[in-house]
């Protein structure tokens, strides 16, 4: 009995044994799925001498579960209305601006931004607006471009849509076709936007799904999906048949920020990743990969000159000249009805 | 023998601590108002009122009873031939035909549905169709070894005298093995019916966004609305719904048993 | 005679059919690990270029250590811990015995998705922060009543005269314990174990809603995955040899010992 127990002990302090090695110096990142250039991290922890620990979640909504069971991270990189909650319930840690130096190299797109002007809480990460992507053999750009949103009413499109299953995205839709303001607190805005979107749903049965829509619209799986930018920008450089557009109704631009939560166990370190990744060399590496859009000014400027990898690609930088674009805010009531509605939706 | 008794106490401690505990704190969230990173005590029983009157949760819930009764009508009437065909076989046969059954058990579920996720992307399929076929993957196996396990105990002299007793395969059948094999019936839908209701990742992967059943919907209170009291409550309805069914299939047993 | 050739061949087609039926994903799997394209759909020609991909990817290796890690302590310990409550319970009023089983039950009989919040929130509530600890002890939550169950049975089989005999005969309870009761329910033991590993293997809910930053089971890494990688394959096909070695070991290890006492038969 002794054996077995002195067997099972040590097998247990085995386990351990990786709880054990977070003494050593290690960091705790959270981000996307597919949002990063991993050589990227294994770079930083040559050059450092630390341990990454990576973890990625789908939503900020999922983010912020995590963060709220305890888990302690070092750095996370989530969207902009969700920054703004943290920022509001404290849980966010300044910058230390002495470490990350590299905020001189960010595009003026994405510097003032409403939640944190001076970038004392975040840096920007990756930018987007929401999109739709079509095939051009499938249907008229004319009638895309005239209808907006619309075109999602339309029972020709039946069975080949894709949707992007993100509860304020598809609201955001449905609130720009209307005319309101994605960020509304108006309950009756809301539930125009529930019958629009149950509309919608009859007419064209849109399939709800992550990034599978992805190398979906890459393959030619449906004729259009609303999808982010950056996934727009890479189905459309492999499929040619693709093209992107940005309904003039408005449509919402994100963006996905890197801050460093105020439990974080080791808040140095986490600058110096900060700083690293906004590098332009890191930066440059980073966006040619994902596709998705990088805050660096340089890396911009190289990258749709000629001749550089995303030169000819509109959906690339998104629009910043219509009015009617909306950066999203936190918002009670957005945020714990449209999950729930968005299920009813689908059950219509 | 009786300081063998002793020897109980440590699992009857972790048990406090592991399982009902935790039953404990769902049932708590699922009484209280919002709220939830600091509970507060408001005893309420809306959280109930709130799935119950609404006819789109009740559809969900529907939905995913209907789904778990066709998966393990269909295992049954699939794997019931399959596992009597096996205990015909010889005895090493059997074996065999086990361990082949056994080792996908092995390889992780997400795996295997994702492989099928790869499947169906060829075929044009509704997702409710993708979603029975990705639960009936999963479950056939454990239906096959329950009813087997339980024929394959069954002495083989019962048969011989049925045959004597001039019954034709048919019967014999009929009046001896099947009635004898209903425990295995039993736990075979037991371990199918169950988990097929609160399924949620087979759903969610094979089914899109499009498919919403109880499971998903507990996970949507969880991660992205934040509202953990309700998520709890409709936890602790589905675990009720699962309790009952249990004592009633504990009740046929006991009923057929006695027979 | 000749309805009972086509009856065979009736029956060896259903079985193969179905056994075809379960292979497909996995051959699909192994199929797929080798395509020179990314895609899922179209096999565009042969390729070794996933599995070395596979071995480059960190995150994925260490998934895979994780797992392993989880399921081999969460088997021994619960099968330990399972045995030992499985005799104490064995031995214990009726009474008490019904009230432990039924409670033990519920883990088997919960949705997994309750026992994994249960758990979620227990861990939250007494402020031990989820990691590789709570991952653990999660596991071995939900194994150890699959270890009773498979032992239990076996132990009421006992003949309770053997034990009472070894007792008699002046040997302490531990020993006869050791030497009496466990080789006697060892096969229950065993089947117990397995079936504890497998469970431990199969998981994925009770794993995702109980790690910390940067624990992941093969399940979750493959659940949080965006598109489709190849390299899930490579590692599939992997895993399927590992499991089919083991399980021609497990199965031929009896087979070789029986041979063996064949042979030191006179």
């Amino acid at each position: 009995m002794t054996k077995k127990l002195t067997a099972v002990l040590l097998l247990i302090c085995l386990a351990l044994l990786p709880v054990c090695s977070l003494a050593a110096d290690t960091l705790n990142i959270l981000n996307y799925g597919d949002y990063i250039d991993d050589q990227i991290i294994y770079d930083f922890e040559k050059e450092f001498g630390v341990r990454i620990n990576y973890s990625t979640n789908d939503t900020p909504e999922s983010m912020y579960t995590k963060l709220q069971t305890g888990v302690s991270y070092d750095v996370v990189v989530t969207s902009d209305y969700m920054i703004d909650r943290l920022i509001k319930e404290n849980r966010i840690m300044k910058l230390d601006k002495s470490i990350v130096t590299n905020l001189d190299q960010l595009s003026d797109s994405v510097k003032n931004l409403y939640f944190d002007p001076d970038n004392d809480y975040s840096v920007p990460y990756f930018w987007q607006n929401v999109v739709l992507c079509y095939d051009t053999t499938k249907i008229d750009p004319a009638k895309v471009e005239e209808k907006g949103w619309a075109i999602l009413l339309d029972p020709e499109l039946e069975g080949h849509v894709f949707l992007f299953d993100s509860p304020r995205d598809i609201f955001m839709m449905a609130l720009k076709a209307l005319g309101y303001s994605a960020n509304t607190e108006n309950k009756d805005e809301l539930t125009e936007a529930f019958d629009w979107l149950v509309k919608m749903n009859q007419a064209i049965h849109p399939s709800y799904v992550g990034d599978e829509m992805i190398d979906g619209m890459a393959q030619g799986e449906k004729w259009m999906a609303m999808m982010y930018s950056g996934d727009a920008t890479y189905a459309s450089m492999e499929n040619e048949k693709l093209a992107v557009w940005a309904p003039l109704d408005g449509t919402c631009i994100a963006y996905d920020n890197i801050f460093i939560p105020s439990n974080s166990a080791n808040p140095e370190m986490a600058n110096k990743f900060i700083n690293y990744v906004l590098d332009y060399p890191n930066s440059l590496r980073n966006t040619v990969l994902t596709c998705y859009t990088s805050p660096n000014a340089k890396v911009i400027e190289d990258v749709t000159a000629p001749g550089g990898e995303f030169d000819g690609v509109e959906s690339y930088v998104p629009r910043t000249d219509n009015e009617k674009d909306e950066i999203y805010t936190d918002n009670e009531l957005l945020r714990t009805e449209t999950p729930e509605l968005l299920v009813k939706v689908k059950l219509q | 023998m009786k300081s063998f008794i002793r020897m109980s106490y440590p699992y009857i401690l972790w048990i406090a601590i592991f399982i009902v505990a935790p039953m404990f704190m769902i049932l708590l969230y699922a009484v209280t108002r919002s709220g939830n990173s600091t509970l507060t005590f408001t005893f309420t029983l809306e959280n109930f009122g709130r799935f119950f009157s609404d006819p789109d949760f009740i559809r969900v819930l529907l939905n995913s009873l209907r789904i778990a009764l066709f998966t393990t009508v269909f295992c049954l009437l699939i794997g019931y031939p399959a596992a009597l065909l096996i205990a015909n076989l010889s005895e090493k046969a059997q074996t065999m035909m086990l361990m082949l059954l056994t080792l996908p058990m092995w390889i992780n579920m997400l795996l295997k549905t994702y492989a099928w996720r790869g499947i169906l992307l060829n075929t044009e399929f509704d997702s409710e169709l993708k979603v029975f076929i990705g639960m009936v993957y999963d479950f056939l196996p454990f239906m096959i070894i329950q009813i087997h396990t339980a024929i394959a105990k069954l002495d083989p002299n019962l048969l011989v005298a049925a045959y004597d007793l001039g019954a034709n395969k048919w019967r014999s059948f009929l009046k001896v093995t099947l009635p004898l094999s209903v425990p295995g019936i039993i736990s075979g839908i037991t371990l199918v019916f169950l988990p097929a209701v609160s399924s949620f990742v087979i759903p969610k992967m094979l089914g899109g966004g499009d498919y919403v059943l109880i499971g998903n919907l507990i996970e949507i209170y969880f991660q992205q609305t934040g509202d953990w009291n309700f998520g709890s409550a409709i936890s602790l309805i589905m675990a009720l719904i699962i309790i009952l069914a249990m004592w009633a299939t504990r009740k046929l047993d006991r009923t057929s048993q006695e027979d | 005679m000749r309805t009972r050739r086509t009856s065979k061949i009736f029956s060896s087609a259903y079985l193969v059919v179905i056994l075809l039926f379960i292979y497909l994903p996995i051959g699909y799997l192994v199929l797929f690990s080798f395509n020179e394209g990314k895609s899922m759909t179209n096999f565009s020609g042969f390729s070794l270029k996933w599995y070395e991909n596979m071995f480059s990817n960190r995150m994925m290796i260490e998934s895979i250590t994780t797992t392993l890690i989880v399921a081999v302590v969460a088997t021994v310990v619960s099968t330990v811990v399972g045995t030992v409550a499985a005799i104490g319970l064995s031995k214990a009023k009726r009474i008490l015995r019904s009230i432990v089983l039924e409670v033990n039950n519920l883990p088997v009989m919960n949705p997994d998705i309750v026992t994994a919040i249960g758990l979620m929130l227990l861990f939250i509530s007494i402020k031990l922060q989820l990691g590789m600890v709570t991952l653990i002890l999660s596991h071995i939550s939900f194994c150890i009543p699959y270890v009773i169950l498979t032992v239990m049975p076996k132990l009421r089989q006992l003949d309770d005269n053997v034990a009472e005999a070894a007792l008699d005969l002046g040997a302490t309870p531990f020993k006869a314990l050791i030497k009496v009761i466990i080789p006697q329910i060892l096969p229950a033991i065993i089947s117990g174990a397995l079936i504890a590993f497998s469970m431990s293997l199969d998981d994925f809910v009770v794993s995702y809603f109980n790690t910390g930053a940067g624990i992941n089971t093969i399940s979750m890494y493959v659940y949080s995955m965006k598109r489709y990688n190849l390299s899930v394959n490579s590692m599939s096909t992997l895993i399927v040899v590992v499991v089919t070695l083991i399980l021609i070991l497990v199965n031929l290890i009896p087979w070789i010992k029986d041979k063996k006492s064949q042979k030191e038969e006179p």
